[in-house]
């Protein structure tokens, strides 16, 4: 077994195998956007699981305990993981997010205090960038942080943290610099969740759940060394970690769309809106979106070692949020009246996609602010005209 | 080097691009083309083929090709549709070598194949299962709308035979054959009429049989070529109306600084990077994959290709309704090609038979 790719999937595919059972069994499939609720506590045990084989950080260097995967190994990873229903992965945002932040811009103490807990299922983070008047405007940040003796005391509110509930810790964007504007003056630190100074509140979303949260930091603390970089460099390392977030995992997030287009099919084979010729064409463009996507992303990993976004890249997530969004009205489509009643009194699977696919236009940058960043940085059309900031 | 590319590949754009450009000529080229009347350039061709080579790109090494399967012919293809280069490539360099390479017996490959390569012969495919019959061997009918008939040197005909589909090899002068140029919307790439009445077997070179299904198989992936011509238009209908809206001012600024403007031709990109995606996936699909592929190729770049260039006129605003503007060449190939060898709805609709294991 020479090829390294192939050895990735055989010895991952084969722990998946062997791992998946018990009482993880039920976890299959689970947990994933829009389920994010479902089995915390199993899952942080899963979590674990994998921590324990070494098989969380796989991308991530040697020395710093992961095993280094190139880019075509990671899209087997992440395939082998889907394949067999691997669920929502609980430390998610601190393995693909953070860390690479953390190896990035942290320093050896920083490295050696939170790399251990991310990687051994331990300790869980959380995203705290979006605020109520800082969406799309993203450095309108109003989040206040301040040195007091050891520590930096913060003041403020961030929103639409998701998996903040079960979080240890919050990475956060703030203002340091009295009076800065825009993308000067902000800090990146990193925020103990259990402490007086800090309140969370579940979100009720569209699905009747919450995934997403507020956190409300009412002079929150934090030792004055968990900040990455120093005061100025904030915006530089949110953006850092944003390119992050485009990465291999999209091959995996891909296996779970196509599991929802066989669902579909299934579906529609049983109850006959498979006959029907325009739910038909709309299936089959739904197929062929899967395809497109796959191959996008195989062109956009192959470029994406030279650090510049190339074409396809760009297209990545508002082709997927917009993809997905069809799917979900497709799915109820093709559920007919039957997408009007909640059998059991829950949401299944599809409606639920349904539900929450509205969100994936939003969140990581609307479609709108997509349509923006490929007008003016793949086409190299005029900016739109800004306000005095920044 | 992005994939799926490699250096060769790249040499071939830079070729190929350069000769398209020189011939369209900020859109002279197809307006020469238009005003001849025959729906193609004979000179460019000839260019094309024999001094630049580009015939034999998808043709086997042996038979004296470049060897580089489909990934090259999109290469090709994509260049030629950018500068809309009237030349019949997508008959000759396309189709009519995947007929010979797929179905053709070693001797018919040995014959045809390298002259195809060489730009010798330009044989155009003419689909004749259910419109050519065979009666006591001679063979009668019509077919109509055949891409670059009128620039064919030869025909392959398809035609039942003692129960299978026989592909024949013809000279397009025989007597018992007759081309009508037919007047077409889009002026740039010709269609003919073939009328074949009572051509003598003994006229015709069977160069292999097959089975109706096999054939359609073979077809339906020879146009990944279509597919990336679609991709070259499209590229080019966002390239000039990026140019233009930069420099068109209205209220005092550029009319790309708006909001209204910039979403459109980011929408155009994202679906030209997508058939882009569809078509490159296509070319380098398994064996397994590969019609499927194919199909997906082909409605995506079609339709993207369609959208693309109504956009482009719409962005254009006044200037892109006229026929000085060259925008309307693509915009009627972009029609065109969305129904030559089947509809996007119908390569959809194969796509559903194969997920639902049925044929609706």
């Amino acid at each position: 077994m020479s090829d390294p790719v192939q050895q990735v999937r055989e010895e991952f595919g084969t722990w998946m195998k062997e791992n998946l059972v018990g009482e993880f069994a039920c976890l299959k499939w689970r947990g994933t956007f829009g389920d994010d609720e479902a089995y915390p506590e199993l899952r942080k045990k899963w979590e674990q699981k994998l921590g324990e084989d070494g098989w969380v950080g796989v991308g991530w260097p040697e020395q710093y305990g992961g095993r280094g995967y190139s880019l075509p190994q990671l899209v087997a990873f992440n395939e082998e993981y889907a394949r067999y229903g691997g669920p929502g992965r609980s430390g998610h945002i601190g393995e693909t997010l953070f860390a690479p932040t953390l190896i990035a811009f942290g320093s050896g103490a920083q490295k050696e205090r939170f790399l251990p807990g991310i990687r051994n299922g331990t300790e869980y983070w959380c995203q705290g960038y979006s605020e109520p008047n800082a969406g799309s405007d993203l450095s309108n940040i109003k989040t206040k942080a301040r040195v007091d003796g050891d520590e930096w005391v913060l003041d403020g509110q961030k929103i639409w943290t998701s998996l903040a509930v079960d979080a240890d810790w919050a990475f956060v964007i703030a203002r340091a610099e009295p009076g800065s504007v825009g993308r000067q003056g902000l800090v990146f630190l990193l925020i103990p969740l259990d402490q007086p100074g800090i309140e969370i509140r579940p979100i009720t979303q569209i699905t009747g759940g919450s995934e997403f949260n507020e956190l409300f930091f009412t002079e929150a603390r934090t030792h004055k060394d968990n900040i990455l970089g120093d005061v100025g460099d904030g915006w530089k390392i949110a953006m850092a970690l944003l390119g992050f977030e485009r990465g291999a995992s999209t091959l995996g997030q891909q296996m779970i769309f196509a599991n929802e287009v066989n669902e579909i099919i299934k579906l529609a084979k049983e109850n006959g809106k498979a006959r029907d010729p325009i739910i038909r064409q709309r299936i089959a463009k739904a197929y062929a979106g899967l395809k497109i996507m796959r191959f996008s992303a195989l062109r956009m990993l192959s470029t994406a070692e030279s650090g510049e976004m190339s074409a396809e890249a760009y297209i990545s997530k508002i082709y997927w949020a917009s993809w997905h969004r069809d799917l979900g009205e497709l799915a109820m489509d093709v559920m007919g009246s039957d997408a009007e009643v909640m059998a059991n009194g829950e949401f299944n699977a599809l409606q639920k996609m349904f539900l929450f696919s509205r969100a994936d236009t939003i969140y990581a940058g609307t479609n709108q602010i997509q349509r923006n960043i490929i007008s003016e940085r793949a086409l190299g059309m005029p900016k739109e005209p800004r306000g005095t900031k920044s | 080097m992005a994939y799926p590319f490699t250096e060769d590949h790249d040499m071939i754009r830079e070729a190929v691009r350069a000769f398209a450009q020189d011939w369209y000529d900020g859109g002279k080229g197809s307006e020469k083309v238009f005003k001849s009347g025959t729906g193609f350039d004979l000179n460019a061709w000839q260019s094309l083929s024999q001094e630049l080579g580009m015939a034999g790109i998808a043709v086997d090494e042996e038979y004296g090709g470049a060897g580089l399967g489909d990934l090259g012919r999109v290469v090709v293809m994509e260049e030629l549709g950018a500068s809309l280069c009237s030349v019949p490539f997508l008959m000759s360099g396309g189709i009519a070598t995947d007929l010979l390479q797929s179905f053709g017996t070693d001797a018919a490959k040995a014959m045809y194949l390298p002259r195809v390569a060489a730009g010798k012969i330009t044989p155009a495919y003419v689909e004749g299962v259910d419109g050519i019959t065979l009666d006591k061997g001679q063979l009668s009918g019509k077919i109509t709308h055949i891409a670059f008939g009128n620039a064919a040197s030869h025909f392959i005909l398809s035609f039942e035979m003692e129960g299978e589909i026989a592909l024949g090899m013809v000279m397009a002068a025989n007597p018992n054959i007759t081309v009508s140029t037919e007047t077409t919307m889009d002026p740039t790439r010709s269609l003919s009429s073939v009328e074949i009445s009572n051509l003598s077997l003994d006229d015709v070179k069977v160069i292999g049989t097959t089975d109706r299904a096999h054939l359609q198989t073979i077809v339906d992936r020879s146009f990944i070529t279509l597919a990336a011509e679609c991709v070259g238009g499209a590229q080019a209908c966002l390239d000039m109306t990026l140019e233009y809206t930069g420099q068109r001012e209205q209220f005092d600024r550029p009319i790309a600084s708006f909001q209204a403007i910039k979403h459109r031709c980011a929408d155009m990109f994202i679906a030209i990077e997508a058939a882009r995606s569809a078509v490159l996936n296509a070319a380098v699909a398994e064996e397994n994959e590969k019609t499927d592929a194919a199909l997906i190729a082909k409605a995506t770049a079609t339709e993207a290709f369609f959208k693309v260039a109504g956009d482009a006129i719409q962005l254009h605003g006044g200037i892109g309704f006229t026929w000085e503007y060259p925008l309307h060449f693509f915009f009627k190939r972009a029609r065109a090609n969305k129904s030559i060898f089947g509809t996007p709805e119908d390569a959809y609709d194969r796509i559903a038979s194969g997920l639902f294991g049925d044929a609706a």
